[in-house]
């Protein structure tokens, strides 16, 4: 008996170190591991007021357990016989009042200051974030003109070592930004204006999304947020604006570029922004609900596309990048062509409802799509990454 | 409009005619009205016609057992969806209906009308009482809140449920963002069933306030009681704001207006405000009634006293009035600044105190006890220790930056069910068991009660447990898929797994409902004793099931627990000993006391209001006819007479045998009000004639 007991043990201690390994392995969403200060203020509360409820949930669970333990009838008990009737005892009731309150006044001492520290404004840069459904757009105006100089989707690239100011905007309805490492969340709301704060130290790739429902594709509106190191920071913004240069030479005449040239120009212009060569939908077209559809100009520098539900380019099982003998990145080249093909398919959408890409299967040949594909190979140049 | 008279069994002259014989005691002629009214109703009449609060009360429990089965069902297509990452179980729009109408249905067509089962049930019984005091007013509550949910319901069959969460925030809920009319059932069926939850709190406030029995203060009232009339109070108040939103929202939606239409220079945080300052008040309508039961079932089963029975009556109403400086906490991320988020962060710590507070009363209530583990038991003790789980947890939302990582995820997810299912449902589970004998007659299966209680127990934590986990890996809410390198998949399977716990255990509460009544009915399950748990209130002082006048004679109480102290009394030694057992010492449930007659309206005037929500959402003139019907109603339920003679008379009545007819006059006010001819009937048997109208 002794012997099944151990070898029971055994196999139930192996299933829960299973378990216990299995659960633990975190993805890339974990707010337990903050990398940003403000993230880390507020892993502080969390641990410590974690702490303090698990304390206290010890208390109960072993107050129960004694009452299931100790205080059990017992089938040789006189059942004319009661046990002590005791109403009440206000010193009792005095103690369990006053000892949660003054734990409670302890949490918000330390709470309140972090309430308002998290709403100061930092030192650095701003930049302008847009949530519509299902994206995210982030502008920069880096001579703070009023111009935004850079136009972007998906990726939030910073500096790192700085505060970054964002100035958070919706075109349609409510969504939150949240980048669980850096920051917790902060509601995007129409007809107002959010400020937010992020900061990292170290360069790095930190992934967010809605969360906010809104909508249909609430799931699939995800971004990231790239941190470079100062040096890699100024390259990303020279070649942003490079790429806006090279938009404007148009491709060779009778090329597969200029092929798909000139069909970007008849299905896509309504909706996306080259800067520089395809304008017309700038400023956002009035009759499209979900505001404009992403700014195209340095599509090949983004990580991500259709709000980051894709990678731009091929990863490993371990989410390593995948580079061919060049050491160049490998684009996703058969999910961007899906995407352009039937983008519904890929993200669940209501085009009819003028919210999402149109589905271009009944539209385009596949001719089409090889030439759109090397069209927009040529936009930007890949992106930096940390 | 002519309404068939129902002539059952007992065959006689017309109504009318009844009326003039049947009041003898009356100086005037008694009003005959326009419409005949039902006298003795059987069969399905019995209960569609009745204005019998334990019938209303059994029907409120029915049906929300049935929606738990509905609200059950969407969520576990939800949990199918979610067990691997990119699930292809359900499209995005599905996914999105589903959990929307799985939060609108556990809420508002489950939790609330559980609790207002057994309020309906035992609140007359607990405080002495014939029926509640607008016996019709009651059975329109419960046929209101019928026809709202199916109403709500039958969104699914004409172009999709609602798709906008259950809290629906603007300006997703508009007709630009959600353009099938599923916002528009949610918008009209809540308002049908707020209406619904209206009359019944107004209805037992009066009651519970004028009714009482002599000699019942409101420091004797249970605890159960006490839980019910402070829930009608905040419903009272917050059903109005509930009300407010959803006008709103179909004024937007149906006529065009802009009151959340941002272009329009609408602020979208309105419908937020709105929303919690009726949401947040609703988790403790939520709750409360379930911290009732547990404060009756406890001292039951320990055979103790409450502990501190004025500190827990106390804090309930404490909570009750702090419940309404929380609501944003739902919104510390909506961007309201430094100085709102700070002030309802405090507050929202604070409310912790009165909550904990009554948790450990109730440990102390145990503690030093003879604790008897029944079904009921292991259901009262499992919400002190779960919700209590869900209560920390939600003090570590309090803290607003934390909740700024937490809300929207999994934790929160976890929170909330800890509090809901853990918290309410186990509360209402309890009850189940604990008065099922009162209601019918008989006990559930004990071997499958504890079945049941083991796989819900298991199941939920199974369910919940993890989310707690994955939310902090952060895992949102509300998404429809989550990706395969996000981490959530291990945990979301254990959590599937666990849902199926819990549909095991729901199942065999059903087949233990179904079964045992079946066995009942052929005789083969034991009559139910009127006092077979060693009762404290009066609900176990008349015989089981409770009898149809609930009372031969209007009780009088002394103290607190007032019935068991008729059974237990200091001997010579001061020790406390049994004298009397409950059984013997109860009511015999044979007499024959006038009571209010069935009637047609209630329900009639009920099939209007869901036919006004069709015509708001498809064309007005249907709206029309049920205005018609509404109004009509008003007037038949107006001009129908005002009893029925036939009722209890005749049947062994002698004014004054059992009336204990010398306290009426005693005590104060209201607790021996007479009828004011439209049953209104609190009056000892002595006074039965005269209450007739």
């Amino acid at each position: 008996m002794g012997i099944r007991f151990a070898r029971c043990g055994r196999v139930a201690a192996v299933a829960l170190a299973g378990l216990i390994v299995a659960g633990c392995a975190t993805g890339r969403l974990d707010a337990t591991k903050p990398v940003g200060p403000e993230a880390q203020k507020i892993d502080g509360l969390m641990r410590l007021s974690g702490w303090m409820a698990v304390g206290v949930g010890i208390f109960v669970a072993a107050a129960v357990a004694t009452i299931i333990v100790k205080f059990r009838a017992k089938p040789t008990d006189d059942p004319d016989d009661l046990p002590p009737q005791i109403h009440g005892n206000r010193k009792a009731e005095l103690t369990w009042t006053l000892i949660p309150t003054a734990m409670l006044v302890g949490l918000t001492i330390w709470t309140l200051p972090v309430v308002f520290d998290l709403a100061k404004a930092g030192a650095g840069p701003t930049i302008k974030v847009e949530g519509q459904q299902w994206w995210w757009q982030f502008s920069y105006d880096l001579d703070e003109d009023g111009h935004y100089e850079i136009v972007t989707a998906n990726d939030l690239v910073i500096p790192t070592g700085e505060d970054v100011n964002l100035e958070l905007h919706s075109n349609d309805v409510i969504h939150s930004f949240w980048i669980p490492q850096l920051n917790g969340k902060r509601d995007v709301v129409p007809g107002r204006v959010h400020d937010w704060r992020i900061r990292s130290d170290e360069p790095g790739i930190f992934y967010g999304e809605c969360v906010e429902f809104c909508g249909l594709s609430h799931a699939n509106m995800q971004m990231r947020t790239i941190a470079l190191a100062d040096e890699d920071f100024e390259r990303w913004k020279q070649e942003q604006e490079g790429g806006q240069a090279a938009a404007q030479t148009a491709p060779a005449e009778g090329s597969l570029e200029a092929a798909g040239a000139a069909l970007f120009e008849t299905h896509c212009i309504s909706c996306h922004v080259v800067d520089g060569t395809y304008e017309s939908a700038a400023g956002g077209n009035a009759n499209l609900l979900a505001g404009i559809a992403p700014n195209l100009t340095n599509l090949m520098s983004r990580t991500a596309f259709a709000g980051a539900l894709y990678e731009t380019y091929l990863q490993g099982p371990d989410g390593e990048y995948l580079r061919d003998s060049g050491g160049n990145l490998v684009l996703n080249i058969a999910e961007m062509r899906e995407w352009v093909r039937n983008a519904p398919e890929m993200k669940p959408a209501r085009a009819d409802n003028q919210q999402g890409m149109l589905d271009f299967s009944e539209v385009l040949t596949d001719q089409d799509l090889d030439h759109l594909m090397a069209y927009l190979k040529t936009l930007g140049s890949p992106p930096v990454l940390p | 409009m002519a309404i068939i008279t129902d002539q059952p069994d007992s065959a006689g002259p017309s109504t009318e005619l009844e009326v003039a014989d049947g009041a003898p005691d009356h100086d005037e002629a008694p009003r005959t009205g326009v419409f005949a009214r039902p006298t003795h109703a059987t069969g399905w009449r019995e209960w569609l016609f009745t204005v019998d609060h334990k019938k209303i009360g059994i029907m409120y429990g029915a049906a929300a057992l049935f929606w738990f089965l509905v609200g059950g069902i969407e969520i576990g297509l939800v949990r199918l969806q979610l067990w691997a990452p990119d699930g292809e179980v359900l499209s995005a729009d599905a996914y999105n209906q589903l959990f929307t109408m799985h939060g609108v249905t556990m809420v508002f067509l489950v939790i609330m009308p559980l609790a207002n089962a057994f309020a309906n049930y035992l609140v007359p019984l607990q405080i002495g009482a014939r029926d509640v005091a607008f016996p019709r007013m009651n059975a329109l509550g419960l046929w209101i809140f019928v026809f709202g949910g199916i109403f709500l319901n039958l969104s699914w069959f004409l172009g999709g449920g609602a798709d906008g969460g259950w809290f629906a925030y603007a300006p997703n809920t508009g007709m630009a963002f959600s353009p099938s009319n599923g916002m528009d059932f949610y918008a009209l069926g809540l308002q049908i069933a707020g209406i619904a939850s209206l009359l019944g709190a107004l209805n037992l406030l009066v009651t519970i306030i004028n009714m009482r029995c002599p000699g019942m203060t409101l420091l004797r009232m249970p605890v159960f009681t006490w839980m019910i009339l402070v829930v009608q109070f905040l419903l009272v108040f917050a059903l109005p704001v509930i009300t407010v939103a959803l006008v709103l929202l179909t004024f937007d939606r149906t006529f065009d207006s802009n009151f959340f239409n941002v272009d329009a220079g609408a602020d979208p945080l309105l419908w937020q405000h709105l929303f919690w300052i009726f949401g947040h008040p609703e988790v403790y309508i939520l709750i409360l009634p379930a911290f009732g039961v547990v404060s009756e079932t406890l001292p039951v089963f320990s055979r103790k006293p409450l502990f501190g029975y004025p500190i827990v009556v106390l804090s309930g109403a404490a909570i009750g009035f702090m419940g309404w400086g929380v609501w944003a906490h739902h919104m510390f991320t909506a961007g309201m600044g430094p100085v709102s988020v700070a002030a309802f962060s405090a507050t929202t710590m604070f409310i912790a105190v009165p909550t904990g507070v009554k948790i450990l009363n109730w440990i102390a209530t145990m503690w030093a006890g003879k604790v008897r583990f029944t079904v009921p038991m292991m259901f009262s003790v499992s919400l002190v220790s779960m919700f209590t789980i869900g209560g920390l947890s939600g003090v570590m939302h309090a803290i607003a930056p934390a909740d700024t990582q937490q809300t929207d995820t999994y934790f929160i997810v976890a929170h909330f069910h800890y509090v809901l299912v853990g918290g309410a449902l186990m509360g209402m589970f309890a009850g189940i068991y604990y008065w099922w004998p009162k209601a019918f007659g008989y006990h559930l299966n004990d071997r499958l009660g504890r079945w049941h209680f083991w796989l819900m127990l298991l199941g939920f934590n199974i369910t919940f447990g993890p989310m707690h986990i994955v939310g902090l890996q952060g895992m949102a809410r509300r998404h429809s898929v989550y990706g395969e390198f996000d981490g959530f998949e291990f945990w979301n399977k254990i959590a599937t797994i666990g849902y199926f716990f819990m549909f095991i255990a729901m199942t065999i509460l059903a087949v233990n409902i179904f079964r045992t009544w079946g066995r009942y009915r052929r005789g083969l399950e034991p009559q139910a004793e009127a006092d077979p748990w060693d009762g404290r209130t009066l609900e176990w002082a008349i015989p089981s099931p409770a009898p149809e006048h609930n009372f031969d004679y209007v009780p009088v109480v002394t103290d607190v627990d007032d019935f068991w102290h008729k059974k237990y009394q200091p001997d010579e030694n001061g020790k406390l000993r049994r004298i009397a057992n409950g059984n013997d010492i109860a009511q015999r449930g044979d007499q024959h006391p006038h009571l209010p007659s069935p009637s047609y309206w209630p329900i009639v005037l009920a099939v209007g209001l869901p036919l006004i929500g069709f015509g708001l959402i498809y064309n007005l003139w249907i709206a029309g006819i049920g205005l018609l019907l509404l109004v009509g109603s008003m007037f038949g339920w107006t001009l129908e007479p005002a009893t029925d003679p036939d009722a209890g008379h005749g049947h062994g009545h002698d004014d004054g045998d059992h009336g204990d007819g010398a306290h009426d006059d005693d005590h104060d006010g209201g607790p021996n009000g007479h009828d004011d001819g439209n049953g209104v009937l609190t009056s000892s048997t002595g006074n039965g004639e005269a209450a007739g109208d």
